[in-house]
């Protein structure tokens, strides 16, 4: 009797501590994600909203702007995380080697990039690939290139400084993921590895990328999901031109808001269409490779 | 179990803490005519409007002595940004009494929050502005806008480059675009400097090509007029030309635009006259400038040449506490001061659209940064013979899809092509 009102008593003031966060989480997250939800089932412009049912989700697969901004999205999605990824990987690993000396100042220089604003970071790779900029200057001056390429008026060359500007960004910040979770490897298995004759590289994939599955995971679902919400470099970089060629959905949801007519239920459609994608990868990523 | 009650208490002050404010009981205004008022404003150029805004204040301190004008410095993106997010979240308090708007977006968003902006019908006297500015703040009979900066354009050039080219500045006056790509070529020839100079990605060229015909993008009823639109097919045209020519340089970005004039990349920039405070900026190239109309298009017939690019206008918002002076400060500053003009015209090349003002003989000074030229009579010569055009509610969607076609046509896309894509993504922007 004296045990279980004691466990009850537990597990008020549990619940008394829990409140307060829960109350916050729910203001802030849960209550405007059900209002945007709402509010994508409404149609107009401006605050004359009425409601229109589904027909905003039906609108997106008409809108090629829409369509092409996936598209974008999802190019830089599919080479970017992958080069990103294994780069944070390779350098963990190299962090990681206990004879390595200076340690400590090459962690923080891999880290630093992450220190710096999104926008600033934009800027920097904005002037690095100005006409006149110094990338163009220096393969100018090595015979690279006959004359300097306009890179963010191009297409295919904007996407590239896109993903470049992306990849120098954040793999410092999965990189921090990696070193952590191969600092919980235990050394022994390596040694007894070694032992056994087993190759670095042999090192590397039979026990370096098994035992960190799950980091791996966990920076693969983050990095999606950053990349599916992509702005601030985009904008900066590009303004999402030439054209649309690298507008990402993001943005698109900025121009409908703020650039056009406003339409908000539309815009909060597609903002739930992204919601969609990252959950719809992210079951797909845990399905295939969260298997202990 | 008093440990309980601390807990709750600690829970129930933190949350009256979260939903505390909101309580306030509103005075009530007591009338004073003498009463200190602050009236805030929101424009974005230190160079331009909120140079001539706070020249404006200065004069209306002597009329009445209680009025302030706090001036915020507000990029144009950003107030656009914050006066959609403040009215469609009816949290008006936020906004200013006056914001200065662009003149293609007023129709969008008079027409998307009419309630916001207070209606201007006989409170200013908008006879003495020049018709097409009041026309573009006229939405539904009623009118919002107190006509500010003049867009009108110009052909500004660099008397130097394309005099050691072999050429004059007359040369270039009442020209056809054909004319001016074939120019461009001998200066470019002769003298190694290309003729111009555009941001890669802003269609600047095709709209003030279409201005200059009275076309716009849109049909009467208000459709999108851009499929099957000569003047717009020809205006992609010639702006592809001038490009692949080697007369016109892209470039990507208004900074580099800018540097492009100042450094002498460039013997020439077509744009609205409000560029010539951007010009004059570089202090160096004193007397090498001129200025001519802008060309037309050679077989287009209602093509003429003068344009309009850019230009603004003051709005009292319907959430001022006091509209009433705010309305009596623009009649008595940008719509009756011609002292005010006088001021803001020389430092600022802030050419106005009062026309009473054009008769102050400041306007008829030679300007030595243009080797004497009188620049500002020419401009406001110009402005009087820009075509009326309307520019519609959804001018930003259908000037994006025309950045896009022309971005598309300069990668080889079909002209025709390019701006069939451009109609269906209006019209579906359009629909609802």
């Amino acid at each position: 009797m004296a045990k279980s009102n004691l466990t009850r008593k537990i597990n008020l003031y549990g619940w008394l501590f829990v409140i307060p966060a829960a109350l916050f989480i729910f203001i802030l997250n849960f209550y405007p994600m059900i209002s945007a939800f709402l509010l994508s089932l409404q149609s107009g412009r401006g605050n004359n909203l009425k409601f229109a049912g589904l027909k905003n989700y039906a609108r997106l697969f008409e809108d090629e702007m829409f369509l092409t901004s996936v598209g974008n999205v999802v190019t830089y999605l599919v080479i970017q995380v992958p080069i990103m990824l294994l780069f944070a990987l390779v350098l963990a690993t190299m962090l990681n080697d206990p004879k390595l000396k200076g340690r400590g100042i090459f962690r923080t220089m891999i880290f630093l990039p992450c220190a710096t604003s999104l926008v600033s970071s934009a800027m920097i790779f904005k002037s690095l690939f100005s006409i006149d900029g110094i990338m163009n200057t220096a393969l100018v001056g090595i015979g690279m290139l006959s004359e300097p390429i306009s890179w963010l008026t191009h297409p295919v060359w904007a996407k590239f400084v896109i993903i470049l500007t992306i990849t120098w960004r954040w793999t410092g910040y999965n990189t921090v993921f990696y070193l952590a979770g191969l600092q919980n490897i235990n050394r022994n298995v390596y040694e007894a590895a070694r032992i056994d004759g087993a190759s670095a590289s042999r090192q590397f994939f039979s026990i370096t990328i098994p035992l960190l599955k799950p980091v791996i995971l966990l920076t693969t679902i983050m990095s999606t999901n950053g990349t599916l919400q992509l702005f601030d470099e985009v904008r900066t970089l590009t303004n999402g031109g030439p054209g649309i060629a690298t507008l990402s959905i993001s943005q698109y949801i900025y121009n409908l808001s703020f650039m056009y007519n406003p339409q908000f239920g539309y815009a909060a459609a597609v903002s739930y269409a992204i919601l969609v994608m990252v959950a719809v990868l992210s079951f797909v990523q845990i399905k295939v490779g969260g298997k202990r | 179990m008093k440990k309980m009650l601390y807990v709750l208490l600690v829970l129930v002050l933190g949350s009256t803490m979260l939903f505390a404010g909101g309580a306030e009981e509103k005075k009530a205004e007591v009338v004073d005519p003498n009463a200190p008022i602050t009236l805030t404003v929101w424009c974005w150029d230190p160079m331009f409007n909120i140079y001539a805004m706070e020249e404006a204040a200065k004069i209306y301190k002597d009329i009445k002595p209680n009025v302030t004008i706090n001036v915020v410095e507000t990029p144009w993106n950003d107030l656009q940004q914050k006066l959609i997010t403040s009215l469609s979240a009816n949290a008006t308090e936020n906004l200013p009494d006056i914001i200065l708007m662009q003149d293609n977006a007023i129709q969008k968003n008079v027409m998307t929050y009419p309630e916001a902006y207070v209606p201007l019908n006989g409170k200013i006297d908008l006879s003495q502005f020049a018709q097409f500015k009041v026309d573009v703040g006229t939405i539904d009979g009623n009118h919002y806008g107190v006509p500010f900066d003049n867009g009108a354009t110009g052909t500004f050039l660099r008397r130097d480059i394309v005099e050691k080219a072999g050429l004059k500045v007359s040369d270039f006056n009442d020209i056809t675009w054909e004319r001016f790509i074939e120019l461009g070529k001998i200066v470019k020839q002769k003298t190694g400097v290309s003729m111009i100079s555009t941001v890669a990605n802003e269609p600047d060229f095709p709209m003030l090509m279409l201005q200059s015909a009275g076309t716009w993008m849109f049909n009467e009823d208000g459709s999108a007029y851009i499929k099957d639109n000569p003047v717009l097919k020809e205006a992609l045209r010639i702006t592809k030309e001038m490009v692949e020519s080697g007369v016109c340089l892209l470039v990507p970005d208004w900074n580099a635009y800018i540097a492009t004039l100042n450094n002498g990349t460039v013997a020439s920039t077509i744009n609205g006259c409000w560029i010539s405070g951007s010009i004059q900026a570089e202090e160096s190239q004193k007397g090498l400038w001129a200025v001519a109309n802008t060309p037309r298009f050679a077989n287009i017939s209602s093509s003429v040449n003068y344009s309009s690019q850019g230009g603004s206008g003051w709005m009292v918002m319907a959430n001022s506490k006091y509209p009433d002076v705010a309305i009596d400060f623009l009649a008595k500053t940008f719509g009756g001061s011609v002292a005010l003009y006088e001021t803001i015209l020389p430092t600022s090349g802030a050419i106005a659209t009062w026309l009473p003002a054009a008769e102050s003989p400041v306007y008829a000074t030679p300007i030595e940064f243009f080797g004497g030229q009188k620049i500002y009579e020419d401009l406001v010569g110009f402005a009087g013979k820009v075509p009326n055009v309307k520019y519609g509610v959804f001018n930003y969607e259908a000037r994006d899809a025309i950045a896009r076609a022309l971005s598309e046509v300069m990668q080889g896309t079909d002209i025709d092509a390019a701006l069939g894509t451009a109609q269906k993504n209006v019209e579906f922007l359009m629909s609802e």
